[in-house]
């Protein structure tokens, strides 16, 4: 920390100096560099950060900088007042811009945005208000009581504020709530839904910082240069704009400004060989995506997992390290349980879900009491987590109703279901990958909306408070689930069995009424799958409803008071644990006594299955299940 | 171009170059299978003789899939060695498994959507030339499967669950295999259709293709097979002639969790 | 009337040198989910290469245009091979990839054929045509036929050969492609150095309608990639209606809007892509989240 601040400070006093020692051209190329850090950090937040792959970014530049200069000498603006206009004007841009990303992610998103440019550029070409090929000169200077702007040395200063501010603002925005709600949307949007987090506004958040810091960069560049032109906006300096945010790396804001002023100051280096520069970055982009994905900023933590992994001869483990360790989870505290007879909590009428043609929930009914623990078995493609996702909101029933405390939800955004109380865990883990434990806890226990990033704007203590606030309540659910030693980890460096952990913490974060486990079981060696049935009942216990969904039968029986079963995407057996593995149904469905007796419509008897002598093959589609053998009615007990 | 007639019992067609298959010997020992950090199979042994026909049952998540896929060196192999016959496969790539006599039909038939059924038989055959004996075996293969034949023209994307399981069989078959491996084909199916797909399996048996059998659906299994191996956890918990285990409740209680 | 068919014929040339472009997009896109930015240089360069065979070289016009394909498919292979480490990982990143080689291949363009661009004379120097009062340039028509066989080519490729099944196959399902012995790489490669040589033939035939510069590959490159969205990504049909959809559009907006035609066409384009975000013959490939 104290080694942090006086890096810190160092720093400072540098760029203060830095004037005292340049030349009246350098100085003038390092204001420029500037004004492309404040672009690429604006850069570095949708794409790096939200992982919105925006394209239009020197438009926004330009409609910054093209606004300023039609205010000021068409309409009789002075500077500052233009200057608000022209960043209100970037940002609703960016808005309009943004608002693709709704529809549309990745590459379609880029070409969308990157064709807008096009048209921006187009636009400014063409266009007589902006004075055509030849741009708008005479842009006035702006003025600050005591500091004339017309000395570059003096402009220097006023930009390195500017900047310093948007970094730390930037920083800010990255390290607290609203950015690692953006950082879980990038890492993986269905999870991060699931979490609460309102996508769309994410998404438009994302664009609206990237124009904000556009249209920063572009009045400063107005009031630098006094004259735009549409070259300055061109799709060319778009790519060295991604080039630098690349090469320093997308997801670190200081990344992108070490980028951009890095690249800006090797480009007037190599002026006069700007073709062989421009092949150079191009080379240098190949490369960074394909060996260093992270950029500058990531090649240090590359290096020390490359040095650890040296050191501890295999890298996956090397992170957590012998001292830490998983610690016991220690149970929630029990409270009464609602009366059976209450409504239900979770209420399935009829469901069926058809994916082109193909049925994979055929009138699925379903109730789950308050304070239940409901196990969903069936064999593989029985529908459970279809089953999931339309409770869970990620999928959208064809026919039928889901209703979750009295509420319809059958069409809700996971999102809204979040927020009305059902939590859940993914077969397939769907931790964020690029955030540490702690955030990934925190991403779930936040529950503050996206509307009230206004704080961010004015009222930070706010945010702080909050922050502090969270930051408690992680490290007490962490020390809950036992996983404090694990919380600046990577998840995906820890063993497989504390990952599931970690998400049935996630999912417990925000202390929901209905938490869905999907396989919490697979995978884990049977002390874990002990500690998992401690685990679960203790939720229940402290009045969150489970339904879960495994093939550990042995988890199963002793967990759950009901179990449903589920085979060819129907119901066809519930009851407590003992009655269903009793039930011929289930039996067939899972050791197909009968092949497949669970289709209930009678089948015309097709040619004589051959088969071995002894062993009795099914009879093609007898409706009712034929006899078990032997082999079942000994197990039965 | 090695072009092997399956259906070994029927008067060969005129035009077919059918060669016999030289009997091999599939052994699989001691393979393992590891995903990030988890070990989803370890150290499983088996084999399957020449024309013989084993099944591989458990439950869920068991680790049977894993096996298949590793077998195929569609997931990375973690140990252990594969043999057909003299030759090791240990190896050898997924795509050139093909080549050395081992056809695979994929859990949830995974046959080409967009392409016709004609075509995705044709790709069965990618590994030889297009000539007539690839012909030969389509006649072949829609004999054994004349639906086939009948919706030639259609995509396979809007074939039936049932269809699509037996254009993913024929697939396989078009590439001359020594050995099938199949994972789960009755998943899903109406009795009738696994019916007509087990017909089908038998006939191949008993023209001496050899078959590794896949399944959840353990009675089936047993009828479709003569050993099996039942999985629990990614290990072999009990190995044993089909008609042994067919009597035997420990597999249920494996299955079930008891 | 006249002068709407007018501006029908005109846009219908372009739009078939779009639609060329836009079906190497979405051969390479459908074959390996990969959106090649990278695609508009690939034309730009095949645009300076033909140039030059055919005004340097002295070759005649069509044989430029072989030569300048095969250079181009060969760059397409290079693409492929370096990125391939990155293909059905990250997404985002190969796309990254790709617009970095476009940087490459423009700084490329300039060392070898210098900032200034050059007009390129037109291999069929006849008068244009009188159709029901309606002038149609010759080469126009020239365009539009060669465009129509390399769209029956690759259609009669992808459903008529081996190769062209296995690469459809490896589309659909990679697994399964390469369980039945197919190389996924070297379809992939295939299919890469195929679409590379698809913009190289739109890149040239294009020469003699527009201004040859370093910059044309920004033009065709963003039109054509409108193209295959509005069409729908992956799909060949969709790259020629939409192709020809674009290029309608953009003749009538140039015609109407001179100066803006470039915004408009972005404008109408965005709000038809986010109608139907899956294009006219698109799957439901948009959000992968």
């Amino acid at each position: 920390m104290k080694f942090r601040a006086a890096t810190l400070g160092a720093l400072a006093v540098a760029a203060w100096l830095l004037p005292y020692g340049l030349g009246s051209y350098s100085i003038h190329v390092v204001n420029i560099a500037l004004i492309y850090a404040l672009l690429a950090i604006g850069m570095g937040l949708a794409m790096g950060v939200s992982g919105q792959i925006n394209l239009a970014q020197v438009a926004f530049f330009g409609v910054g900088a093209y606004t300023l200069a039609i205010l000021t000498t068409d309409r009789g603006y002075g500077f500052w007042a233009a200057a608000v206009v022209a960043v209100l004007a970037t940002v609703a841009t960016g808005l309009f811009v943004g608002v693709p990303a709704l529809r549309m992610q990745s590459h379609y998103l880029g070409i969308v945005t990157l064709g807008l440019a096009l048209g921006f550029i187009n636009w400014i070409t063409n266009a007589s208000v902006t004075g055509g090929a030849d741009g708008i000169s005479g842009i006035p200077l702006p003025t600050l009581p005591g500091i004339d702007l017309s000395s570059e040395y003096l402009y220097y200063y006023l930009e390195l504020v500017v900047c310093a501010l948007g970094l730390g603002f930037g920083l800010f925005v990255v390290r607290t709530s609203l950015g690692r709600r953006l950082r879980a949307m990038r890492d993986d949007s269905l999870a991060a839904g699931a979490m609460g987090a309102e996508i769309p506004l994410l998404r438009m958040t994302a664009f609206l910082l990237a124009s904000l810091y556009g249209g920063l960069a572009g009045v400063l560049y107005a009031g630098l240069i006094r004259y735009v032109a549409p070259e300055t906006f061109s799709i060319g300096n778009m790519f060295i704009l991604l080039a630098m945010v690349i090469i320093g790396g997308r997801r670190s804001l200081v990344g992108c400004v070490v980028g951009a002023i890095g690249l800006t100051l090797v480009r007037e280096w190599l002026s006069d060989f700007s073709t062989y520069a421009q092949l150079g970055y191009g080379v240098v982009v190949v490369l960074m995506v394909v060996f260093a994905p992270t950029g500058l900023a990531g090649i240090p933590s590359r290096a020390k997992e490359f040095v650890n992994r040296r050191r501890h001869g295999h890298g996956r483990r090397a992170e957590a390290d012998d001292r830490a360790r998983l610690r016991p989870f220690q149970p929630y505290e029990a409270v009464e349980r609602p009366s059976s007879t209450a409504e239900p909590l979770l209420d399935i009428r009829s469901v069926t879900k058809d994916f082109r043609g193909l049925r994979a929930l055929d009138d699925v009914s379903l109730t789950v009491a308050p304070g239940e623990i409901r196990g969903i078995v069936g064999p593989n493609g029985s529908g459970k987590t279809t089953l999931f996702n339309v409770i869970s909101g990620f999928y959208r029933a064809t026919s039928g109703q889901v209703r979750f405390a009295g509420r319809t939800t059958t069409t809700a955004r996971p999102y809204t279901l979040s927020l009305l109380g059902v939590a859940r865990t993914f077969q397939n883990l769907r931790l964020f990958g690029q955030l540490t434990v702690r955030e990934n806890i925190l991403v779930a226990l936040d529950r503050t909306r996206t509307h009230t990033i206004w704080q961010y704007a004015l009222w930070q203590p706010g945010v702080v408070r909050r922050e502090r606030r969270l930051r408690r309540r992680a490290q007490e659910l962490l020390e809950r689930f036992g996983l404090a030693d694990f919380a600046e980890s990577a998840p995906g460096s820890l063993p497989y069995g504390i990952q599931r952990r970690i998400e049935i913490a996630r999912a417990m974060a925000a202390r929901p009424r209905l938490l869905l486990l999907d396989e919490p079981a697979a995978g884990l060696n049977g002390e874990e799958v002990g500690q998992l049935a401690g685990i679960v009942r203790s939720i229940r216990d402290s009045g969150t409803t489970v339904v879960l969904i495994e093939h550990n039968m042995g988890l199963v029986m002793s967990l759950c008071e009901r179990v449903t079963v589920l085979s060819g995407g129907g119901v066809i057996a519930e009851g407590t644990p003992a009655e269903v593995v009793a039930a011929p149904e289930v039996i067939e469905a899972y050791l197909g006594d009968s092949a497949l007796a669970d289709v209930p419509r009678p089948q015309p008897v097709p040619a004589p299955a051959p088969a071995p002598a002894p062993a009795p093959e099914p009879p093609g589609g007898s409706p009712p299940p034929a006899s078990p053998p032997s082999a079942s009615k000994e197990a039965s007990r | 171009m090695r072009t092997i007639s399956f259906r070994r019992t029927a008067a060969p067609d005129p035009g077919t170059p059918g060669t016999p298959a030289t009997p091999a010997t599939l052994a699989v020992d001691d393979l393992s299978v590891h995903y990030g950090g988890v070990r989803a199979v370890s150290s499983i042994s088996f084999s399957v003789a020449p024309g013989a026909s084993v099944g591989i049952i458990g439950a869920n998540g068991a680790g049977k899939t894993s096996t298949l896929k590793a077998l195929m060196g569609l997931v990375p192999r973690g140990g252990g060695r594969i043999t057909l016959g003299e030759r090791d496969l240990t190896r050898v790539r997924a795509r050139d498994m093909v080549r050395h006599g081992i056809g695979y039909v994929p859990e949830g038939r995974h046959v080409f959507p967009g392409l016709t059924v004609e075509k995705n038989l044709m790709l069965g055959a990618y590994a030889r030339r297009w000539d007539d004996g690839t012909r030969s075996t389509l006649a072949e293969v829609h004999e054994l499967f004349p639906v086939l034949g009948e919706m030639g023209g259609r995509l396979a994307g809007a074939l039936s669950g049932g269809q699509q399981q037996m254009l993913s069989i024929g697939r396989a078959l078009m590439a001359g295999p020594r050995i099938l491996l199949l994972d789960e084909p009755s998943m899903g199916l109406s009795p009738k259709l696994v019916g007509e797909i087990l017909n089908a399996l038998k006939r191949l048996r008993e023209e001496g293709l050899s078959l590794l059998l896949v399944e959840q659906n353990a009675k089936l299994t047993f009828g479709a097979t003569s050993h099996c191996l039942v999985m629990e956890n990614g290990s072999v918990a009990m190995t044993g002639t089909s008609e042994e285990l067919s009597q035997d409740p420990r597999v249920r209680r494996i299955y079930l969790g008891l | 009337m006249q002068e709407t068919l007018q501006t029908l014929v005109g846009g219908l040339s372009l739009g078939a040198v779009y639609a060329l472009v836009a079906m190497g997009f979405s051969l390479v896109y459908r074959t390996m989910g990969l959106v090649n930015f990278a695609h508009a240089d690939i034309a730009m360069i095949g645009a300076y290469a033909a140039s030059t065979f055919y005004l340097t070289h002295r070759l005649p016009f069509a044989v430029a245009m072989v030569v300048a394909i095969a250079v181009t498919a060969a760059i397409g292979l290079v693409i492929e091979r370096v990125l391939r480490p990155l293909e059905n990982k990250d997404f985002d990143l190969m796309l990254i990839g790709t617009i970095g080689f476009g940087i490459v291949l423009q700084a490329v363009a300039i060392l070898i054929w210098g900032t200034t661009g050059r007009a390129v004379r037109s291999p069929l120097p006849a008068a244009p045509l009188d159709l029901f009062g309606v002038r149609v340039r010759t080469y126009d028509l020239l365009v539009m036929a060669v465009a129509a066989l390399a769209v029956l080519g690759l259609a009669w490729f992808l459903a008529r050969t081996k190769r062209g099944a296995a690469m459809q196959a490896v589309a659909m399902d990679h697994e399964a492609a390469t369980a039945v012995g197919i190389d996924v790489g070297r379809s992939n490669a295939l299919a890469f150095s195929i679409g590379a040589g698809l913009a190289a033939l739109a890149g040239g035939l294009v020469g003699p309608m527009l201004y040859v510069d370093a910059s044309l590959g920004g033009a065709l490159g963003i039109k054509g990639f409108a193209a295959a969205m509005l069409g729908g990504f992956g799909s060949i049909p969709g790259a020629v209606v939409g192709g020809l959809a674009i290029g309608v559009l953009d003749s009538y907006a140039a015609g109407h809007f001179q100066g803006y035609s470039v915004l408009v066409t972005f404008l109408v384009f965005t709000a038809a892509i986010m109608i139907r975000p899956m294009g006219v013959f698109g799957e439901r490939t948009v959000s992968r989240a």
